[in-house]
Formats: C-alpha cells, sequence, structure tokens
C-alpha cells in the first residue's frame, strides 16, 4: 500500500500548512478514521520532517560558525590581547591551558550577557507594540506560555470530599461520579443552546451543565469549532419562560480599556470577575481574541465576557501563564461568525439572543440576573 | 517562570538569526571553562557547544519542548552529558567526575536528543544513499522550497508533472532507505 502522488502532494502542503481550512480538516478527518492511511501519512510526515531538519541543520550550524568568527574576531580586537589571542590561536592550534584563562571567561561572558539583554529588552518591547500575524494552528498547540482554563476535577476531588464526609447531618445523596473536566458555558439562545470553548468539550463522553436556577442537566455538544475555540451545547427540550435572554450578543468589536466582567465556575459556586479589555488582540497578537485584565482560573474557560451594558463580548479561552493578570478571551465577533458557518440545521434553530431595552440600575441587580443563564460545564470521559 | 529566556525562545522559534548567534556567543566561554578544565581541549569545547547548541535549538522546535530551566543550566547541563558521552568513547571517562543533576528532567532530554541525532544520522545515510539527481531535487523541494515548475527547469524535465513524478519515485526510494536502511529490492 503507498500514497499516491496526489496524496503526497496534499501532504506536503499540509506540512508547509498551505492548504485551506477545508482540505486541512479533511486530511484530518481521513487520518482518524483511516488508519492505514494515517500510518502512511505520519511516515511521510517523519520523512519529510527529517529531510528538512537535515536541512535546517547545516544552515543552523553555518550560522554558529559565523557567530564564532564574530566572537574570535571581536576578541582580537580588544587590546587585553594575551589571553583573547590565546583563544583564537587556541581554537586552530587545538591545545590551551586552562590554567592560563581562567580569570578571565568570566569577564568575557558579563560583556555577552548585556549584549544578550540589550537584545532581550528590544523584543520585549517589541512584543508589545507590535501585532504579529499569526497561524491559526499555532493558537492550537498548548505552548509554555499559554494555558487553556479547563480544570482538571481529579485536583480537587479530594478537597471536595472532605468537606462532604464534614457536613455529616446533610443527608448523603448518591454524589454523581467525578467529572474529569469542568468549565464554563451560557445561554446565547432561549430554547437552549449554549456556547463554550472547544477545549473544554474535547474529547467528551458526555457532558452536564449546572447552576443554580436550573440545576443538573445534560448537554450534548452539537458543533465544534476548534480553529477559534469554539463550541456550541444544546441542552435537549431546554425553553426559557421569557422567550429572550437580557443579553445580547455584541456584533461590533469592544473598545480598548471598556469596562468588562465575567461569571464562571474555578469551583462549585460561581465566581464574578471584573476587568477591562486591555489589548485588542490575543496571545501573541491573536487577532481573533482580546487581552483582558480579569482574573481567571482553570474552571473559567468558556464563560462569557460582558461589557458594562451587559452585552456579550467576549468568551474566556485562556491566559498567559508566565504573567499575572494576562487572559484573553475570543471576540463575540468571532462566535458570530463561527455560528455563522455551522450547518444549516443547526443554525436554522438557533434563535440568538436580542437586546432588551430593560436599565439595570447596578451590577449587583445586573450579576443577579445574568449569572441564571451561566452554567457549569461538567466534561465526562471514558478513561 | 523565565520570561527572559522564554523571550529568547520565541524569537529562535521565529527563526530570529541574531538572537541565536548572540546566545551562542554569550554562553561559549562557559563551555570552554567546563570542557577544558575536563581533560578537554578548546577544539573540543567548540564542537560539544555547538552540537549542544543545535540540539537546544531543534528541541525548542519539537511541539513537547517545554523549558524547565534557565537556558544556560540547558546548554551547560546538555554539553556536560555530551561531554562525558564523548569521554566514555574515548575510555577516558572512568567515572570519577561528578554528575549533578543540573535540572529536572535532564535525563528525558537526553533521550530526546539522542533519539534526535539517531534520526538525523538515519536521515544523512539515506539522503548520501540517494545519488543525484534524486538527492537534489528532494533538497531543493523541501529544504529550499523550490517549485515544481523551478526544478523541472533546472533539471530538464518537460513539465512540471515529469518532474513531480521523478520526484515521487527519488521520495519512495528514501522512505526505503530511512525506515528499512536499505534499497528497495
Amino acid at each position: 500500500m503507498k500514497l499516491s502522488v496526489e496524496e503526497i502532494d496534499q501532504l506536503d502542503r499540509y506540512a508547509s500548512r498551505t492548504l485551506d481550512q477545508t482540505e486541512k480538516a479533511a486530511i484530518e478527518d481521513r487520518m482518524q478514521s483511516d488508519t492505514t492511511y494515517r500510518l502512511l501519512a505520519q511516515e511521510h510526515l517523519k520523512l519529510i520532517h527529517e529531510v528538512k531538519r537535515r536541512g535546517e541543520r547545516s544552515r543552523v550550524l553555518e550560522l554558529l560558525e559565523g557567530a564564532h568568527r564574530d566572537m574570535n574576531a571581536q576578541a582580537s580586537a580588544r587590546t587585553t590581547a594575551d589571553y583573547t589571542a590565546n583563544i583564537s590561536a587556541g581554537t586552530e592550534a587545538d591545545s590551551v591551558q586552562v590554567k592560563q584563562k581562567s580569570p578571565k571567561p568570566a569577564r568575557k561572558f558579563e560583556v555577552g550577557y548585556w549584549k544578550l539583554s540589550g537584545i532581550a529588552a528590544s523584543v520585549a518591547l517589541i512584543s508589545v507594540v507590535a501585532t504579529f500575524a499569526i497561524t491559526r494552528s499555532l493558537k492550537n498547540e498548548q505552548s509554555a506560555n499559554y494555558k487553556e482554563l479547563r480544570r482538571n476535577v481529579e485536583q480537587i476531588k479530594r478537597s471536595q470530599k472532605l468537606m462532604m464526609d464534614d457536613i455529616a447531618e446533610k443527608k448523603v445523596e448518591p454524589a454523581p461520579a467525578p467529572a474529569n473536566y469542568a468549565g464554563t458555558s451560557f445561554l446565547i439562545s432561549s430554547n437552549g443552546y449554549l456556547t463554550t470553548s472547544y477545549h473544554v468539550v474535547r474529547e467528551s463522553d458526555s457532558i452536564f451543565v449546572e447552576n443554580e436556577a436550573f440545576g443538573n442537566l445534560k448537554a450534548k455538544v452539537v458543533y465544534q469549532d476548534r480553529e477559534n475555540d469554539i463550541a456550541l451545547l444544546k441542552i435537549p427540550g431546554f425553553i426559557l419562560d421569557k422567550s429572550t435572554l437580557p443579553y445580547a450578543i455584541s456584533k461590533k468589536e469592544s473598545n480598548l480599556a471598556e469596562d468588562v466582567f465575567t461569571l464562571g465556575y474555578p469551583k462549585e459556586d460561581v465566581v464574578f470577575g471584573a476587568g477591562s479589555i486591555s489589548a485588542m488582540t490575543g496571545y501573541k497578537g491573536n487577532p481573533i481574541a482580546y487581552q483582558i485584565s480579569v482574573p481567571v482560573n482553570p474552571g473559567n474557560s468558556g464563560g462569557p465576557l460582558f461589557n458594562s451594558r451587559g452585552d456579550l463580548v467576549g468568551i474566556i479561552s485562556g491566559q498567559q501563564t508566565q504573567s499575572s493578570g494576562t487572559a484573553f478571551a475570543i471576540k463575540s465577533t468571532v462566535l458570530l461568525t463561527s455560528i455563522d458557518q455551522a450547518p444549516d440545521s443547526i443554525k436554522t434553530l438557533i434563535r440568538p439572543a436580542r437586546a432588551i431595552s430593560q436599565k439595570i440600575p447596578t451590577r449587583v441587580d445586573q450579576v443577579n440576573e445574568w449569572r441564571k443563564y451561566v452554567f457549569m460545564v461538567r466534561v465526562y470521559k471514558e478513561q | 517562570m523565565y520570561y527572559f529566556d522564554e523571550l529568547i525562545i520565541a524569537e529562535i522559534r521565529k527563526k530570529n538569526e541574531v538572537a541565536l548567534q548572540e546566545l551562542y556567543k554569550t554562553h561559549y566561554p562557559m563551555i570552554v571553562h567546563l570542557i577544558c578544565s575536563n581533560n578537554g581541549t578548546e577544539q573540543e569545547a567548540k564542537d560539544i557547544y555547538q552540537d549542544a547548541m543545535i540540539a537546544f535549538y531543534e528541541r525548542v522546535h519539537q511541539p513537547d519542548f517545554v523549558l524547565t530551566c534557565k537556558i544556560k543550566t540547558y546548554i551547560y547541563a546538555v554539553s556536560w552529558r555530551l561531554w562525558l558521552k564523548r569521554l566514555t568513547h574515548k575510555k577516558r571517562y572512568d567515572g570519577n567526575f561528578e554528575v549533578a543533576e543540573s535540572f529536572l528532567r535532564v535525563e528525558e532530554e537526553m533521550q530526546s536528543i539522542e533519539q534526535m541525532e539517531l534520526d538525523y544520522d538515519k536521515m544523512n545515510e539515506a539522503m548520501n544513499g540517494l545519488g543525484e539527481p534524486c538527492q537534489s531535487i528532494i533538497r531543493d523541494f523541501y529544504v529550499k522550497g523550490n517549485s515544481m515548475e523551478e526544478i523541472s527547469a533546472k533539471y530538464n524535465y518537460t513539465n512540471a508533472d515529469n518532474a513531480k513524478n521523478q520526484k515521487y519515485k527519488c521520495l519512495q526510494r528514501l522512505k526505503k532507505l530511512f525506515f528499512d536502511g536499505r534499497q528497495e529490492d
């Protein structure tokens, strides 16, 4: 069994990321369903990866040699020449005594270090002011700096159990099996459609949503948009008494510095967090997200981000691990586009929430009303 | 955790050549000192250091790479391991040097690096065994990123489709050489 010329061609373009979204998805689907194909494709991808790495290595080696020559040139240019001459001579002559030069490398090290600091400082400046174009696939890699905020329930199971034991007089209900992951979700239509982050519900076998107002309900995933980290859930048979939600999905982008707040379930109770839009782009300049200064924790993923009028402006998606107070939310405009791309069978059933004119006097009242429509998501998967 | 180092890694991932070169210059004296005070020469230090830098560079580009210590510590630990390996090879390492655990996971890291080396050697051998014009076609297409049209013109094929077929055949042979270590029968 061999791959055809066309299949190879396609995989080459897959590896160089020049395929469009549908072709890319088609390949990934086929890899999932067709084991023979997957093995062959993986073999091919590995092969060309190694070919490229071989080419890359000779390039990098040249770079390093260049740096080395540079360094030697700088060293011999210096007037404190004895030891540095030794270095360049030694490179060729292959024989240098350590004792001769042990005090001086430290000094040289310092000089170089400051230069590197300079680069990093300018880099820091650049990354603050510049917006980088970013390929979408980058976003899906859980990198060291970016952390998705689904909560691993395993960790808190133990403390939860202790608390349950404590409440001895309380009638022990049959405890639900502990979920694997938890996140947050919120209604976007009065007929039971919810939105959450794709990474919360990926690999799920069953999903339950729960809040104070509506209790524990079973939900199912009806649409997943991995590129934008968006998933739509549906609670079967769910209809709100009122035909509208108190909030609408904002059709235009928010403004920098606009006040925003979120409601989410990093623990078993709903948690309120407020802050502002701190940048119009997300992690590494990702244009589909905002950077926000709202305190978030694992479990906040998929939660709604509201502006001061109470309209939905984003979906909490992740945070930067190296700096505190930097979180990211997918823009509501992206959510609308994503819904628009959903299959008609789903799209036509969603009745997106419309804004209502009713004024809510204080944020406390607002949150008290809004929280009814925000749910905790529990995701179970077979081990 | 290592904000400064993460920045440098981000730059290296973006193929910022200056960052890589400055990093090289920064830590070179440290490794010269390390190797030269452990029975090595400066030439050997340079070799080891470049191997370590390449390993670092390639690891940084792998999706599973996570920085668990400073870059400096990483380079130092990897260089040290590579040096011990070379000494063992030269039968001059009698186990007397102290093997310090300089960072967690150095063992796993060395395994990844050794795996990469094995793969690299295999590919090197496979490419060298491939012969011309296959080797050049594959390199032009995958490394230099030339299009099939350019390749077809360069190697005098009648059209891009012919060149593509030739590339396909070369690829099949390369695959055989790489995965099985021998030519197709």
